[in-house]
């Protein structure tokens, strides 16, 4: 959907590349996370998708086609293509409703398919249309703005949505609940998002596929699991923190590490410790925890299909985080 | 200097009216002119391509406030000579820098991430110009207009000097005929003039700008 190749960007009076020579795709649908330190070229990468910046070198396509010939005036191409910062950027002057009809009206559609669009968009991203609609941004808490900043970003229903720290600004509670609230939204919208973020642990929840980046150049590029699993240097080990391996159990399903077995030991069904082949292994953990046991018993559906053992976390977590941790 | 009411009530009814007039016209006229100039200038020298002639621009601005009005009108005595065209001249030049600074400043305290969104959203310049910058800088210009409006309507006394018309005829006769009752009635109606000046600015500004955004 979204492809770079070879993209470069050297800011004038600068000689250092803040952007250096980074070529990877996008696939449709995904959402793909740029994490890393500031001043990588995360968010220079994402300014460079939708023109707010040209690359000295290199090209960026989407659908197959550059984005320097799609049309003389980017603009156009803006228009298509969401945009959420993490200031939100909502116009002080217009009242929510207002805002969130902001691109419709460029794209001149007409007012009678926008107030029903507005009222939609609103509900989708919960809230209640009939009480922000006239209100302006200032009366609204940071949480419900940067609500309307995503529901202002989907508004022409953009195939692409870019996204830089659009959820750096509330406090961690309310970030997990509009991470959760997005995740949910974009398993139906399927939209291809770019996603900038410094916090490696979101980049985890809500990437598909990780783009790692350090001074200006791709570091490591992959889903979290071939991330996790296998870090190309201690950049990349530092990123993720010292908790890589119970991390890692995050997001590994039971089914991955089930020791195939037909009868349940005695052990398992005398403490009643079940879980479901598609929990992550951590929630096994837990449970061996709560129960006191070495081992519990992996259920798909009603069918018993073997057992995660304590040793086996064990082995597991090690050949991952090696002696570090 | 003595004080008799009844001379004091003509002045004020009967005599001003004619002069309060041309006073209005001495200050709304070089008002309009230097807004049509101070503030597309001032909207030009915040564009990417003007910025840089931002300091020689501003300094002629500067320079239009700092010279005496009486001055410019010596000045440009050879060329204009003397009435009420050299004074709407001077006072045009005295209006133009509260007007152009104000705009500067207004167009400068847009919020960067505003402008940032409404450009990732797909604005052109001039739709970012036109829906985004100009009604959010509005409160701040309109300050600046009144700023121009106040020091106008004082100013524009001294118009009566070079046969220009306006209150300064009355005020100045007062002062020629020791008459502190000539003197009071103009001074009083050039306050008039400059307070509802102003409140009418002001409602023209709420007009055109949210509530919670009124300075």
């Amino acid at each position: 959907m979204i492809k770079l190749v070879n993209v470069k960007k050297v800011f004038p009076g600068t000689v250092t590349p803040a952007v250096n020579e980074i070529s990877f795709e996008i696939n449709e649908g995904n959402i793909c996370v740029f994490v890393g330190p500031s001043g990588c070229g995360k968010t220079t990468i994402l300014r460079m998708i939708n023109r707010l910046l040209e690359p000295t070198d290199g090209d960026i396509y989407i659908k197959g086609q550059k984005v320097k010939d799609l049309g003389v005036n980017p603009d156009q191409l803006r228009r298509e293509i969401g945009y959420v910062i993490q200031q939100i950027g909502l116009m002080p002057h217009r009242t929510i409703e207002q805002n969130v009809a902001l691109v419709p009206r460029l794209l001149k559609w007409p007012e009678n398919k926008i107030k029903p669009r507005v009222k939609y968009l609103l509900e989708m991203v919960g809230l209640e249309p009939d009480k922000v609609s006239k209100k302006y941004p200032y009366q609204l808490s940071g949480g419900m703005m940067q609500r309307v900043g995503v529901a202002r970003a989907l508004a022409a229903d953009p195939p692409i949505m870019l996204m830089d720290e659009p959820f750096g600004a509330v406090d961690p509670i309310l970030r997990e609940k509009l991470q959760d609230e997005f995740l949910k939204l974009q398993k139906e919208m399927k939209k291809t998002i770019c996603f900038v973020t410094h916090d490696i642990n979101e980049a985890i929840k809500m990437g598909d596929h990780i783009v790692i980046m350090n001074k200006g150049k791709l570091v490591q590029h992959g889903t979290p699991m071939e991330i996790l699993a296998n870090p190309v240097n201690d950049f990349v080990k530092n990123l993720l923190g010292v908790d890589r391996g119970t991390k890692l159990l995050e997001l590994t399903k039971s089914e991955e590490m089930v020791e195939r077995a037909e009868e349940i030991p005695t052990e398992i069904s005398n403490k009643n410790c079940f879980i479901l082949a598609i929990d992550p292994v951590q929630r096994a953990l837990e449970l061996m925890m709560k129960k006191d046991a070495d081992i519990v018993g992996v259920h798909d559906g009603n069918k018993f299909i073997g057992t995660i053992s304590w040793e086996n976390i064990k082995k597991h977590i090690n050949r991952i985080s090696g002696d570090e941790a | 200097m003595e004080f008799e009411m009844d001379r004091f009530i003509n002045t004020l009814i009967d005599r001003s009216p004619p002069h309060a007039l041309e006073h209005l016209q001495l200050v709304l006229i070089p008002l309009v002119i230097a807004f049509i100039i101070a503030f597309p200038v001032a909207v030009l020298l915040t564009r990417q391509r003007f910025i840089k002639y931002t300091d020689r621009v501003m300094a002629f601005f500067n320079m239009g406030q700092t010279i005496p009005p009486l001055a410019v009108i010596a000045i440009f005595f050879p060329f204009l000579g003397l009435g009420r065209t050299p004074a709407l001249f001077a006072l045009t030049i005295y209006a133009l820098l509260p007007i152009a600074r104000n705009t500067l400043a207004g167009l400068k305290g847009v919020p960067r991430e505003v402008k940032e969104a409404a450009r990732g959203m797909g604005m052109s310049e001039w739709e970012m110009l036109l829906r985004v910058e100009i009604p959010l800088s509005m409160p701040v210009v309109m300050a600046g207009v009144k700023i121009s409006v106040v020091l106008t309507s004082g100013t524009a006394a001294l118009g009566a000097l070079v046969g220009g018309g306006g209150m300064g005829a009355v005020i100045f006769a007062g002062i020629d005929f020791f008459r502190a009752e000539l003197i009071i009635a103009g001074t009083l109606i050039i306050a008039a003039i400059a307070i509802i000046l102003d409140r009418i600015l002001t409602l023209l500004s709420n007009m055109l700008t949210p509530p919670h955004m009124k300075i």
